[in-house]
């Protein structure tokens, strides 16, 4: 942003020419920025994308790693210390291996500190060969953030039934909960656009097409549609998944579930985008790009859409978090994207009701459901800040 | 008036006719039935698969299905679940009516929380108290209903730990699954209803607080532009009571909007009780409908979408219908 540009740096006596300056952009950026709430919810997500994005390196382990021996499952935050036990100064944070042993009373499992055995100091950039992982599925690397040497292991966030790092899985798992949100919400805004725009464009029997049309999809409830439509996608024998050839990969999965998810979602928007696209057809503007010989495409997608630009910009934003709950309530039913190759933040909940799970004994379990809170919350605030800076009325 | 209902009326049979149209074409993408994975158990014969097949009509095409499907449900008959051989409808009464236990209950629970939270942030503009109201319905806005029904839980249990060692009381404060306690059959109908109210307490708070973010912060907006508006300036000048013109003048335009949203508000709420009856294992219909799914049983399926849908469309109309009642600016036109 060149400095020059900003008001402060005009002669003085002259808003109007500095108004007149500014793209309407820069204007709802200076707004947005005043709104600090929303700021924060903003500078949040990017960090919370960035640790995504960067899980490999940040994870001390891959998503699916564990060990058999020594066993690991359910195992409770790793203590890390801080302090030298003997003479209390500070030192080089450490941890100690564990022991397991069955509660007498509970029958339970609990985990038991060897402090008599060696200290295990926790490394930072350490490298791991046997654990490569990729960063945005480019760049092959196989150096982590932090990590301690075996046979001691180090779980910020515990461990779930199998024994995998809870702390590392929550990081990959960013990767599907905090994207297919964001995909799903393009797959619906373009079918809402497309089929908004033509029914508010022709009206008449097309429009009553379309309205109906959404009508019938709303009239079955969205969970059930959602959970049916998963379903039945996710079959290896279904006729898309036979267009994709027979064993679906991951990524087929995922985009699946993008789909589904987009096409249960599409018609609210399609109809708000009709009703403003009603009002717009009879602009000035509209009707002289008309007379002037446009063709009615290009009345549609160079005129009409973009006056409907701010508005779904506010909308696609405070939609990305509905699909974001959505995404995760189906995993949380195992219907998301599967379990082997995913570690999507409701499938992560999941552990926490399985069978045999008793949950005071395993708390830590629901940690994944925080990035869950904090995700929705801040896509909220920066829809509503957002919203805020677009509208003319609220400007500060 | 009549005829407005009778039109309305009229209005949701082409959509029914497509919702279930759209619901029977979904239920036919995969291919093979309940009859493929039994025909791959030994001792069944292929000709007692090919009887089954005639039997339920799984031999013929897609459209004939569903209009012998169609024609049965209109006669109030809606096939039989191949899994537990009953007809489909002694199979998902039950399920349908615990899930419109809770999810009635929770929209009264959100009207008794929401009215009073809204009414007050807005009396109380920009004060602490109507920050504070919009930092919580943020907070319910944002935290999956799921996830929540199971920090709830856990509390509870912590709770209990601590109980029982400071005060030797081990009961959960209340029950955290379920619909009924043990022996509930022999109870008298009276206890029987406070105990299925008493479960239902904890898993309706839980549907209620994801709405209560929405319905808080439209009302406060309503209420602050009534309150600003010159009839209320009338009222107040003819010396009306603040109590008075709160609740009487400001309050009854305001909630108008929301009388037409219960309709809205009845398929968010189905939805959202859904993931906390698995949490809470509440015998609703999301449980039983997961389990009808993985067994391939096509019409116990097709009939909860149905009912849910005529459900949601009866919703619909009774909230239209509402509307027209209390707001006499509406015309039946």
């Amino acid at each position: 942003m060149a400095a020059n540009a900003s008001p402060s740096n005009l002669p003085k006596g002259k808003p109007a020419a500095a108004a007149l300056g500014k793209t309407q952009g820069r204007i709802v950026w200076e707004q947005f920025r005043k709104h600090h709430i929303a700021l924060v919810g903003l500078v949040v997500l990017l960090l919370m994308y960035l640790a995504a994005a960067f899980a490999g390196f940040l994870a001390p382990y891959g998503m699916n790693e564990y060990r058999r021996t020594p066993v690991s499952a359910f195992m409770p935050p790793t203590t890390i210390h801080w302090t030298d036990p003997e003479t209390g100064r500070i030192t080089r944070p450490f941890v100690y291996t564990y022991t397991s042993e069955r509660d007498p009373v509970t029958r339970q499992r609990v985990y038991v500190e060897e402090t008599e055995g060696p200290r295990y100091p926790i490394q930072f950039f350490v490298r791991r060969p046997n654990q490569p992982y990729r960063i945005l599925g480019l760049f092959q690397s196989d150096l982590r953030l932090f990590g301690v040497e075996e046979p001691a292991r180090v779980f910020l966030w515990g461990t779930n039934n199998l024994g995998k790092d809870l702390f590392s899985r929550v990081l990959y798992g960013g990767q599907v909960s905090l994207t297919i949100g964001v995909l799903a919400v393009w797959v619906s805004l373009t079918l809402g656009l497309t089929f908004g725009v033509i029914a508010g464009f022709y009206g008449g029997l097309i429009d009553d097409f379309f309205m109906r049309l959404i009508e019938v999809i709303d009239a079955i409830p969205g969970l059930f549609l959602l959970i049916v439509l998963a379903t039945l996608l996710k079959d290896p024998r279904n006729p898309l998944a036979q267009l994709f050839g027979l064993q679906m990969t991951s990524a087929q999965t995922f985009l699946m579930v993008v789909m589904v998810l987009g096409f249960v979602g599409w018609g609210g928007l399609a109809r708000t985008i009709r009703s403003l696209v009603l009002s717009l057809r009879e602009m000035d503007y509209a009707q002289a790009a008309k007379a002037l010989g446009a063709s009615e495409g290009r009345v549609m997608f160079r005129h009409l859409l973009p006056g409907t630009a701010s508005y779904v910009m506010v909308i696609l934003t405070l939609a990305i978090p509905g699909f974001i709950l959505t995404e995760v309530g189906l995993s949380f039913l195992g219907l998301g994207p599967s379990e082997v190759d995913s570690a999507s933040w409701g499938l992560l909940l999941r552990d926490a009701t399985a069978r045999g799970v008793s949950i005071q004994f395993v708390p830590w379990l629901l940690i994944p459901g925080i990035p869950i809170f904090l995700a929705v919350l801040c896509w909220n605030l920066v829809g509503d800040g957002l919203r805020d800076a677009f509208d003319p009325k609220k400007r500060r | 008036m009549f005829g407005y209902v009778v039109r309305r009326f009229f209005h949701l049979i082409p959509t029914f006719i497509g919702a279930t149209l759209l619901a029977f074409l979904i239920s036919q993408l995969v291919p093979g039935d309940f009859l493929t994975q039994r025909a791959l158990e030994p001792n069944v014969r292929q000709e007692t698969i090919d009887r089954m097949r005639a039997q339920f009509g799984l031999d013929q095409p897609v459209l004939v299905q569903y209009v012998r499907w169609m024609s049965s449900l209109v006669q109030g008959d809606l096939g039989m679940s191949f899994s537990s051989n009953q007809p489909v409808m002694n199979v998902i009464r039950r399920p349908i009516q615990n899930s419109l236990y809770l999810v009635v209950f929770a929209t009264v629970m959100l009207w008794l929380m929401a009215v009073p939270l809204g009414v007050f942030s807005a009396v109380r503009q920009y004060t602490l108290g109507d920050q504070l109201v919009s930092a919580v319905s943020y907070f319910g806005l944002a935290i999956p209903n799921f996830f929540f029904a199971q920090v709830l839980v856990l509390c509870l249990f912590l709770l209990r730990s601590f109980t029982r060692e400071t005060f030797g009381f081990s009961q959960l404060l209340f029950p955290v699954a379920g619909m009924t306690s043990n022996g509930w059959e022999n109870f008298t109908p009276w206890h029987q209803f406070w105990d299925i109210m008493w479960h239902m307490l904890l898993p309706g708070f839980v549907v209620a607080t994801a709405s209560i973010a929405g319905f808080t912060r439209v009302l406060r907006g309503q209420m602050i532009e009534y309150l600003g508006s010159d009839f209320i300036r009338t009222a107040r000048a003819k010396g009306l009571g603040s109590r008075s013109i709160t609740y009487k003048h400001a309050l009854r335009p305001a909630i108008i909007p929301f009388i037409a949203g219960i309709g809205a508000l009845l398929p968010s709420l189905i939805g959202g009780a859904g993931l906390v009856e698995i949490v809470m294992a509440w015998p609703g219909i999301t449980p039983r409908l997961l389990d009808a799914i993985t067994r391939q049983d096509i019409y116990v399926v097709l009939g909860f979408l149905v009912i849910s849908s005529l459900l949601l469309m009866v919703g619909n109309l009774i909230s239209d219908l509402l509307l027209a009642v209390t707001d006499p600016r509406i015309r039946f036109s």
